[in-house]
């Protein structure tokens, strides 16, 4: 048997509210997803005004980004680079438009967050990297309520 | 040029906010699909051990309902069931006849629509009407 982790719904939706909030008020509206391990959707919300390509494209990138294991911007350059296309893994949900981030925790891929609506990748790629930090710091601080805050001050861990 | 009205997310989230307060501990974890108009979803959502086909059915029962303007069980009864005709005969693969999908409706237009799966599907309609409800349009 074995454990997988994987993004849960309470820290899918601090991730897309990370990066709704972090667009500019002038900024075109955005779609953000969060799929879980397997690229499943876990949460999806379209802004008022963003358009139905970008749940497709915010959808296909979260997926992407888990499925794949990179970040939609580094497999681009990753497959190129080997000289390869995306129609060679022939899966039709696969796509290299920045904007994905692969999510992990403890060395797995718990999930991927993708953005679209910006009206250009990079900066579809800067907001889900909001997200992804949003959920990174999810992480570091479950992680400090398992540890005993006086063993940390007085460093006897360390030097055990 | 004519004005379309369409459901906002302030609506969405009010009905997932409503659903969420709803649900009891006999309850499935539930996966929710709310779309406008033409059936594009607004907000998907399925909970912690919900499982993913649960949000592929609530898709689809949300566009349904939203592109037809019909809930998904008026569907099934009165114009699959009731005419003798199957799904093929609309050659939209989106479409279902599972019970849980409500048109969202107001001054009589249809705005979006509203699903749920994870429970029995008698549930997932109540459910979805908890978020109809909420959302507080006019007839």
């Amino acid at each position: 048997m074995i454990q997988q982790l994987s993004i849960g719904l309470a820290d899918a939706r601090i991730a897309v509210a990370a990066a709704l909030n972090g667009a500019r008020a002038n900024e075109t509206p955005l779609a953000v997803a969060v799929v879980d391990g397997h690229g499943q959707m876990v949460y999806l919300v379209r802004r008022d005004g963003a358009a139905a390509i970008d749940v497709r494209a915010a959808e296909r990138k979260a997926y992407t980004a888990a499925y794949i294991g990179r970040d939609t911007s580094m497999w681009r350059l990753q497959i190129t680079h080997d000289g390869r296309t995306v129609a060679d893994w022939a899966n039709p949900n696969l796509t290299t438009i920045h904007g994905g981030w692969t999510l992990r925790r403890a060395g797995q891929v718990i999930g991927g967050i993708g953005v679209s609506g910006s009206g250009n990748e990079d900066r579809d790629e800067q907001l889900a990297l909001k997200g992804a930090e949003a959920a990174a710091q999810l992480a570091v601080d479950a992680w400090r309520q398992t540890r005993d805050p006086r063993r940390i001050r007085d460093r006897s861990e360390v030097r055990a | 040029m004519f004005q379309q009205i369409s459901l906002g997310l302030a609506e969405a989230e009010r009905a997932r906010d409503a659903i969420l307060a709803a649900l009891t501990a006999a309850d499935s974890p539930i996966a929710l699909a709310i779309a406008d108009e033409h059936g594009v979803p607004i907000l998907l959502m399925r909970q912690d051990g919900a499982p993913a086909r649960m949000l592929s059915r609530a898709r689809s029962k949300a566009y349904t309902a939203a592109n037809l303007g019909l809930d998904t069980v008026v569907f099934r009864d009165q114009h699959v069931k009731a005419k003798q005709r199957t799904l093929d005969d609309w050659g939209d693969p989106m479409l279902t006849t599972l019970q849980g999908g409500l048109a969202i409706k107001t001054n009589a237009r249809v705005v979006g629509g509203i699903a749920l799966s994870g429970n029995s599907t008698i549930r997932d309609e109540a459910l979805a009407k908890v978020g109809l409800e909420a959302m507080g349009l006019a007839e």
